[in-house]
């Protein structure tokens, strides 16, 4: 027996002699905070997320990774729950190995996120947050989605002003964080522009909307704006459209879904604003869009685009820092200066750790997505 | 007042749903003897048999509206041998306990199933409207709106003729009104009791259809508020009579939607649930001539 | 069983002294972070779950809303604490105070109803409140609720890390099993115990049962107020869809499962509901079909819960109407 076991340490040895040579080129692995809302109401984009992000960090992986070091990531579902983000995002903070938490979807989980990531100092990095007080809660929040107080009155001066030329609107929207602060932004620029807002809102769960059309219907708007995403958007145009009223579509928020256009009976008769489109004639772009659908079973919209982005934020930044060591600060520093092209576009962020985007006006033409105005429309 | 009439009309077609559920509602705890916390549930089985059936057989209406049935009574013989036929001479409250497990029990079962998302359900009833000219006002009649309430009449007819003209409808007023009475008249209280929660179950699946077709959408988590709402419409018709829960169920559709009309779609269940206080705190009988201490 | 309780009430205070003791060294045991939270959990949930077996156990009224109380006491804390600055520490029984009077509200409706209408009266009184509290802009935060709620001190420790909050839950969950075990053994305790198991029979021998009936909400509110106080900090921000009929239906799983009338029964109700959501958290849905599957199943063989109250109305039809030795007749509240 004693022979035995000299033989098999003997062994052991050799092997780890043969392997210890390999493992001295890699540096060794990252590892990532992924904060996704898997089940709940949100879950679309939360698989969204974590397929987009497993793409990127595969991708990143295969091609050397970042600068020698590999990428993981462990994904937590959070529910669409900022209580249950918040625990996930404490135990990634708490984890010494984690080096930065991507994520969640929700503005509402981010903000409620953000006290704790300031107090441990580890970076936040959501691909969708928009509330425009989010990012300067913290040093270490940052975000790529682009900022509400953009986009809503984006929708004010160049679509409804300047593209449509209309002057009294309704708009029905989501009573929740995401839809007050759409609205509220959306109101300011409106009333500067001058235009008559008329304003509804009804609870994220609803699912009658007859009443708020034919309440809506009766102060006689120009056009309909409805500002939430999923599958009250295409409810409430149905309804709309199902009371036999003949008025142009508008929405903030769905973006260029592919899922939406299959909800509504009248799809040509929409037009939304989106940071982001994937155009057919860009092959990259087209690429990667098949390869998400392959990987997913749906089409992707803006949102998984930007989490993929931010697994290559993480990237740049660890390559940015260079020979230095690693810290969770050190990426948050190398992630403030960025200057990086992503999917989406160029990214570069501000100093509260937002960034602004340039957006466009797309419409529906034989139930398929066009650019209507491009983004020197706004210039 | 165009704008009021219209409103009301809404009013009215989502009254006649809650109607239809009201009398559901009020068929399980009049002959059962006991109340529910599942029937919410039960009103979304029927609506997802009706949405396969759209899938697999085409839009047929009748069709949906069989399979909404079928379904939704199948679950209720499921429902009876689970939640009351042990409990019949037991505390109320354990056999309350176990509808409140079961309903948990099928809407996480069909979040599994069947996927967590809405799934859009449009093009099943043609888009027109018609309008009625009453001197200088127009009220717009959705048809989608005048189909529901017509279906609803229609069952609601139904189901009075076979509770006092077939002997199955008779042998369940019995029950309703007596057990041991009942069952000395050779009555199997039992097997009888089953038929009428599955009845009423049924009923609950195609307003579970009707509701659905009428949002353009089947889910799976908007069912539990109808669970109150059933309720609140029987406890104004006095719980067990089938007409006043029917009345019930459209005066709740008429206040939420007047309710609506001046305040904000976010106060809705407001309206309903402090309308249900309001009427148990004032007139616990409802509508009914005489308190009946049902419960 | 009885001779588990016989040896349990041969030394009472020394076990419990060493559950206590137990208890208080656990945080700086276990290393996870993520495990101590849970911990924190389970004794919010003890206490939250205890609130309402005080309604549900002892008075047998079935109350469902008690996510509403919840709700109030954790508002109370976060506005007064964000927007006025007010001590955490005064405000735990400030928020108990509000809850309580807002049960008052709740039980007056109530007093003439039973079974079914009075649990859809305090259902719908608990969405009634989470409504408001969803659209009150100016006093709740409306949908955005109310963020940055700031952390207690606690003997000099700032309780952001987990190890240190758990103090507070432990604090306020001995606190409760003390005053409630006094509370049920003095008269008002017997007297919701009496109404619990006949009403009329009580009533016929003068036990002022709506008096007695609008205590034990208030009661039962005021505890649930003093736990959302201590809630709020701890997840540093409130909204009102925390609040709705499914964190309601989650602590009635607990009484159910762990057990209704009796001190025990919440305490367990709440360590394995927890356990099993934070361990089967990967199971996602199939989590709640595993309760639901339990709960039936506790109604069909043991109605009172694992360690509710076997002597009493809750265990259902199957009382056993044999005489009772003195040493095992009373109801160990």
């Amino acid at each position: 027996m004693k022979k035995f076991t000299a033989l098999l340490l003997t062994v052991a040895m050799l092997l780890t002699l043969a392997v210890v040579p390999a493992m001295a080129e890699s540096k060794g692995t990252i590892k990532l905070g992924g904060l996704a809302p898997l089940t709940g109401n949100y879950a679309e984009y939360g698989k969204g997320f974590q397929i987009a992000w497993q793409m990127a960090i595969d991708e990143i992986n295969a091609n050397g990774g970042a600068n020698g070091y590999q990428l993981s990531i462990d994904v937590k579902d959070t529910q669409g729950d900022p209580v249950v983000s918040s625990t996930m995002a404490t135990s990634f903070a708490e984890d010494d190995e984690i080096m930065a938490i991507l994520g969640d979807f929700s503005s509402g989980a981010c903000k409620a996120n953000a006290p704790i990531v300031d107090r441990y100092g580890i970076v936040q990095l959501s691909p969708t947050a928009s509330a425009p007080d989010y990012a300067g809660m913290s040093p270490y929040c940052f975000s790529i989605m682009g900022r509400q107080d953009k986009e809503a009155p984006f929708l004010a001066t160049y679509v409804l002003k300047k593209y449509l030329g209309v002057s009294k609107v309704a708009v029905i929207r989501v009573d929740s964080d995401w839809g007050m602060a759409a609205f509220n932004n959306f109101k300011a620029q409106a009333d500067i522009e001058g235009l008559e807002v008329i304003e509804e809102k009804y609870k994220s769960d609803e699912t009658d909307f007859s009443s708020i059309i034919t309440k809506v219907k009766a102060t006689d708007p120009e056009v309909l704006v409805v500002m939430d995403q999923g599958l009250p958007v295409s409810a409430i145009f149905n309804a709309a459209d199902s009371a036999g009223w003949d008025i142009q579509h508008l929405a903030l928020g769905p973006g260029t879904s592919e899922q939406l256009l299959e909800q509504l009976i009248n799809p040509d008769n929409l037009i939304v604003t989106s940071p982001f489109f994937f155009n057919p004639e860009d092959a990259t772009l087209t690429a990667w869009k098949d390869e998400f659908n392959a990987l997913a079973g749906f089409q992707p919209t803006v949102h998984p685009a930007c989490a993929f982005d931010t697994a290559y934020l993480i990237k740049t930044a660890i390559e940015a820092i260079g020979d230095g060591e690693i810290t969770r600060e050190a990426i948050r520093d190398a992630l403030q200066n960025i200057d990086m092209n992503g999917l989406t576009g160029h990214i570069q962020f501000e100093e509260a750790g937002d960034i602004t985007r340039d957006y466009l006006i797309c419409g529906v033409v034989d139930g398929n997505w066009k650019v209507l105005e491009g983004f020197d429309y706004s210039k | 007042m165009e704008y009021l009439l219209n409103q009301l009309v809404n009013g009215i077609c989502q009254g006649s749903i809650y109607a239809l559920m009201a009398i559901g509602y009020s068929v399980i705890v009049g002959v059962v003897g006991m109340v529910t916390f599942t029937y919410g549930e039960i009103m979304m089985i029927g609506a997802f048999g009706a949405f396969y059936s759209f899938q697999f057989f085409g839009n047929n209406l009748a069709l949906a509206i069989v399979m909404a049935f079928a379904s939704s009574f199948l679950l209720g013989i499921v429902v009876y041998k689970v939640c009351y036929e042990r409990f019949f001479n037991a505390p109320r409250h354990i056999a309350l306990l176990c509808t409140i497990g079961f309903s948990m029990l099928m809407k996480n079962l069909v979040q599994i199933v069947f996927g967590p998302e809405q799934k859009p359900m449009i093009n099943i009833i043609n888009n027109a409207t018609y309008t009625l000219r009453l001197g200088s006002v127009a009220v717009d009649f959705k048809l989608l709106q005048i189909v529901v309430m017509l279906l609803v009449i229609l069952f609601a007819v139904s189901l009075t003729l076979f509770f006092n003209r077939t002997r199955w409808g008779v042998a369940l007023r019995a029950v309703s009104q007596n057990k041991q009475a009942a069952y000395m008249m050779g009555i199997n209280v039992k097997r009888t009791a089953m038929l009428g929660n599955c009845i009423g179950c049924g009923f609950g699946g195609i307003a579970g259809i009707l509701l659905s077709i009428y949002y353009y959408t089947v889910s799976s988590t908007i069912w539990g508020n109808f669970s109150m709402k059933a309720f609140s419409a029987s406890v104004l018709g006095g719980l067990v009579d089938l007409r006043l829960s029917a009345l019930g169920g459209l005066c709740m559709g008429i206040i939420e939607n007047l309710g609506i009309t001046i305040s904000s779609a976010t106060f809705r269940d407001v309206f309903s649930f402090a309308f249900l206080i309001v009427i148990l705190v004032i007139r616990p009988q409802g509508f009914a001539a005489k308190k009946g201490s049902r419960v | 069983m009885s001779k588990v309780q016989a040896f349990y009430h041969k030394h009472r205070t020394i076990l419990l002294l060493a559950v206590f003791a137990a208890l208080c060294v656990l945080p700086f045991v276990v290393t996870k972070a993520l495990f101590v939270r849970y911990a924190c959990n389970i004794l919010l949930f003890a206490t939250l779950a205890g609130s309402l077996n005080a309604i549900n156990g002892y008075s047998g009224q079935m109350c469902l809303g008690q996510a509403g109380f919840f709700a109030i006491g954790a508002y109370v804390c976060a506005i007064f604490s964000t927007r006025f600055g007010v001590n955490f520490w005064l405000l735990l029984p400030i928020s108990g105070v509000f809850a309580a009077m807002v049960g008052l509200l709740v039980a007056l409706p109530t007093l003439k109803l039973q079974g079914i209408y009075l649990s859809i009266v305090t259902l719908g009184a608990s969405e009634i409140i989470r409504i408001i509290a969803q659209t009150w802009e100016p006093v709740t935060g409306g949908a955005l609720g109310i963020k940055n709620i700031p952390y207690p001190w606690l003997f000099g420790l700032d309780t952001f890390r987990p190890k240190y909050y758990y103090f507070i839950f432990l604090l306020i969950g001995v606190l409760f099993l003390l005053v409630t075990n006094r509370v049920l053994k003095s008269r008002v305790g017997r007297a919701w115990i009496s109404i619990r198991e006949d009403q009329i029979a009580a009533k016929s021998l003068g036990v002022q049962t709506s008096f007695y009936k609008s205590l034990n909400f208030m009661y039962g509110a005021f505890w649930a107020g003093v736990v959302g106080c201590a809630y709020a900090p701890f997840v540093n921000y409130i909204e009102a869809s925390q609040f709705s009929t499914d964190t309601g239906f989650n602590v009635l799983a607990m009484i159910v499962i762990g057990g209704q009338g009796t001190l025990l029964g919440p305490i367990l109700g709440s360590m394995i509901v927890t356990v099993l959501t934070e361990s089967l958290r990967f199971l996602d849905n199939w989590r709640y079909v595993i309760y639901a599957v339990i709960i039936i199943m506790m109604m069909w063989l043991r109605p009172q819960g694992i360690a509710g109250a076997s002597h009493s109305v809750l265990a259902g039809g199957k009382i056993k109407r044999k005489p009772v030795r003195r040493e095992g007749a009373r109801s160990h509240g």
